[in-house]
C-alpha cells in the first residue's frame, strides 16, 4: 500500500506469523474437547463473521444476509453429498460456487440501498433463505440434513478434531491474508472509496452499485467457505443454524470484535465460543450475560474488542480533547459510532 | 484531446439549451442557454440561490433536467451517467467537500486517477497501479499536499480538504474542469495560492468555476456569466461584470468582500 503501510509491514508481519504460530500449537496444547468444541468452532464462525466485517469495514455495508449465504452453502454441499452422492470435495466446490452466485444476486438487490434500509433488505433476504430450507423438504425441511461425509483428510471431526482445526485455521488465515491484500487493489480502494462516499465516486466515474455487489460477492465467498467447514465439523446442518437468532449472534460477535477491523472477528468468536461452552454451564442465565458483557464493551469501546486500547485511550485524552475540540480532531468523538467505517483495517 | 479540439474548433465545448430543473413547485434553473468554448475559462456568479450549483450539478449529470439539453464534447449527453461524462473528460469539486474519508490523499488522489481509466475492478496489484501513485504524488504535490500523502483525509484541515477536493477533480486530467466554490472557507493566503494555482492550469483544459470570491473569480475568468432566480442575466468580461450596475445593485453592493 502507502509508504506507511510498507515500513510498518515487517513487523505486522512478525506479529502475524508469531500469532499463526501460537495458533498452530493449540491441538497439541489444548485438549481433543476444546480443539473441536472452542477452538475449530471459533475459526469457522470467525470466518462468518470476517464475512461480516468485510462487508461493513471496507464496503460500508452491514450486511445480516451472511448466515443465509452460509446456509446456503452448507445446505447445497450436504444435500450433494448426501443424496447425489457427490464427492465432499467437488459438493464443497460447487456448493461455494452456488452461494457466489446468490451472493451476487444479493448484491445487486441491495447496492442501491444504504444504511438501516440496507441492513433491513438483507435482514429480509436472511429470513426469506431460512424459511426456503425450513420448508423444503428437498433439503431435509425442518430436520435439515444429517451424516454429511466429510473429505477423507478431515476425518471423523469428532474423534480428532486436529483435521478440521487445521483446515479451518488455513482457511482463516487464507481469508485474512486475502481481505488485507485486496484492501489495497484498485478494487479493494475503489470499494473503500464507496463506503466512504458513493456520491463522490459516481462523479469520479466509478460504477457505484456494481462494486457494492462484487464486494458482496467476496463477502459470500468468505461465508460460504464457513459454512463448508461448519458443515463438515458439525457432520450436519439444519435451518437452525441460519435462523434470525443466528443472525443476531453473528452480528453480535462480529461488532464485539470490532465491526472494522478484520481480526476482531475471530476475537469475538473465540470469546463467544468460549462463552457460549463454558458460561452456560454456570449459569442458566447466559443469554442475559451475553447480553450484559455485550453492552459492556460498547459503552467503553465502540470499536469492540481491537478498538478497547484506542478508546481508552481516548478517554484518558477526553477531558483535553473536549476542551479544543477545533484543535484535537480526535476521532472516536466526533464519530457516529458505531456504525461510521472510516476506522476500517488499513 | 488536441485532437478533438482540432477537429471542431468552432463547436463550444459545452452547449446548454433550454436548461430547467424544478424540484416540487421550485424552478431552480429555468430555461438556461450557456456556450463555452474549448479552453475558456469561464465564472459563473449569482447571489445565493440563482441555480449555480443546480446549473452544476445538471451538466455534471448529478440530476437529472427536467427539460433541456446537455452538450459535451460535441456529444448529447443529456441522457448520460455521471460515470460516462467522468470518461469523456468531466472533472468536478462539490460546494462542501466529498474527499474520501477513510483514505489517504494519496489513495484519494490514485482512485481520482484511477476512475476514468479501465481497470476499476481488478483484485491484484499491477504494474499500472504503481504509475497511477506516481501520479497521485504528483497531483498532491501541485495542490500543495505533499507534505500529506500518507495522512488520512477525515484528519486533514478544512483547507486541506479543499485542496484535495480540488486534487480529486484535477487528478484524471479532465478537458473540463468545474470548480463549484473552490475558494469556501479558506484563508486569505490559501486564496492566493488556489488563484495561482488557477492561473497555471495547462491552457487547453476548459474551467468553469462558481464562486462568491470576486477576487478569485474576476481574476481567473476570461468570462463571466451571472445567474439571477435560475435565468441567465448577463454575461460579459470581468471587466463588463465589475462596470454593471445592474450587477452591483443586485449582488456586488450586498456581497463583495464580506460574502
Amino acid at each position: 500500500m502507502s509508504v506507511r503501510g510498507a515500513r510498518r509491514a515487517p513487523a505486522g508481519l512478525l506479529v502475524g506469523a508469531g500469532v499463526v504460530a501460537a495458533l498452530a500449537l493449540v491441538p497439541l496444547v489444548f485438549s481433543t474437547y476444546f480443539t473441536g468444541a472452542v477452538a475449530s468452532r471459533a475459526l469457522y464462525v470467525g470466518l462468518a463473521a470476517a464475512s461480516l466485517a468485510f462487508l461493513a469495514g471496507y464496503g460500508g455495508m452491514v450486511s445480516l444476509a451472511q448466515t443465509a449465504l452460509y446456509g446456503i452453502a452448507g445446505f447445497v454441499m450436504a444435500r450433494l453429498i448426501v443424496q447425489s452422492g457427490l464427492d465432499p470435495v467437488p459438493a464443497a466446490l460447487v456448493a461455494i460456487a452456488v452461494a457466489v452466485a446468490f451472493g451476487v444476486l444479493f448484491g445487486a438487490i441491495s447496492s442501491g440501498s444504504e444504511g438501516i434500509y440496507l441492513l433491513m433488505i438483507t435482514l429480509a433476504l436472511g429470513v426469506i433463505t431460512y424459511f426456503f430450507f425450513s420448508q423444503v423438504t428437498a433439503f431435509g425441511g425442518h430436520e435439515g440434513i444429517n451424516a454429511v461425509r466429510t473429505p477423507s483428510f478431515v476425518g471423523d471431526p469428532v474423534r480428532d478434531p486436529q483435521p478440521i482445526y487445521y483446515l479451518s485455521l488455513a482457511c482463516s488465515v487464507g481469508a485474512y491474508v486475502l481481505i488485507r491484500y485486496l484492501g489495497g487493489t484498485a478494487f479493494g480502494l475503489a470499494l473503500q472509496g464507496v463506503r466512504d462516499d458513493p456520491v463522490r465516486m459516481r462523479a469520479l466515474g466509478y460504477n457505484v452499485r456494481l462494486h457494492r455487489t462484487l464486494g458482496f460477492a467476496a463477502g459470500a465467498l468468505l461465508a460460504a467457505l464457513a459454512g463448508v467447514l461448519g458443515t463438515w465439523h458439525e457432520t450436519r446442518i439444519s435451518p437452525g443454524t441460519i435462523d434470525v437468532s443466528q443472525t443476531i449472534q453473528l452480528l453480535t460477535i462480529a461488532v464485539i470484535g470490532g465491526l472494522y477491523r478484520i481480526e476482531g472477528a475471530w476475537i469475538g468468536a473465540l470469546l463467544y465460543t468460549l462463552l457460549d461452552t463454558y458460561a452456560r454451564g454456570l449459569t442458566g442465565r447466559f443469554e442475559t450475560w451475553i447480553g450484559l458483557i455485550l453492552l459492556a464493551i460498547l459503552v467503553v469501546s465502540p470499536d469492540g474488542i481491537t478498538g478497547l486500547a484506542g478508546s481508552v485511550r481516548d478517554r484518558v485524552r477526553g477531558r483535553r480533547a473536549r476542551a479544543a475540540p477545533g484543535e484535537h480532531p480526535s476521532e472516536s468523538l466526533s464519530r457516529p459510532a458505531p456504525l461510521d467505517p472510516t476506522q476500517v483495517t488499513r | 484531446m488536441s485532437a478533438a479540439a482540432a477537429a471542431s474548433p468552432a463547436a463550444p465545448l459545452l452547449r446548454v439549451r433550454g436548461l430547467v430543473r424544478q424540484f416540487g413547485g421550485v424552478q431552480a434553473v429555468r430555461g438556461v442557454d450557456l456556450d463555452v468554448a474549448a479552453g475558456e475559462r469561464r465564472a459563473i456568479l449569482g447571489p445565493n440561490g440563482a441555480g449555480k450549483s443546480t446549473l452544476f450539478n445538471l451538466v455534471a449529470g448529478d440530476l437529472p433536467p427536467t427539460a433541456g439539453t446537455i452538450e459535451l464534447f460535441g456529444r448529447d449527453v443529456t441522457a448520460v451517467p455521471v460515470r460516462r461524462r467522468v470518461r469523456l473528460g468531466l472533472g468536478r469539486t462539490y460546494q462542501t467537500s466529498r474527499v474520501l474519508r477513510g483514505l489517504t490523499v494519496e489513495e484519494n488522489l490514485y482512485l481520482a486517477v484511477l476512475g476514468a481509466q479501465r481497470g476499476h475492478l481488478r483484485p491484484v496489484r499491477t504494474g499500472a497501479d504503481r504509475a497511477r501513485r506516481e501520479r497521485a504524488r504528483a497531483v498532491a504535490e501541485r495542490v500543495g499536499l505533499g507534505e500529506r500523502v500518507d495522512t488520512v483525509a477525515a484528519s486533514l484541515s478544512h483547507g486541506e480538504q479543499r485542496q484535495l477536493e480540488v486534487g480529486l477533480a484535477l487528478a484524471p486530467e479532465p478537458r473540463l474542469l468545474m470548480l463549484d466554490e473552490p475558494a469556501a472557507g479558506l484563508s486569505r493566503a490559501e486564496r492566493v495560492v488556489l488563484t495561482r494555482m488557477l492561473l497555471e492550469l495547462d491552457p487547453q483544459v476548459t474551467l468553469i468555476i462558481i464562486e462568491h470570491d470576486m477576487d478569485v473569480a474576476l481574476t481567473v475568468a476570461e468570462r463571466v456569466t451571472m445567474l439571477h432566480q435560475g435565468q441567465l442575466l448577463l454575461e460579459g468580461t470581468p471587466a463588463e461584470i465589475r462596470a454593471s450596475e445592474l450587477v452591483h445593485e443586485l449582488y456586488l453592493g450586498r456581497g463583495h468582500g464580506g460574502g
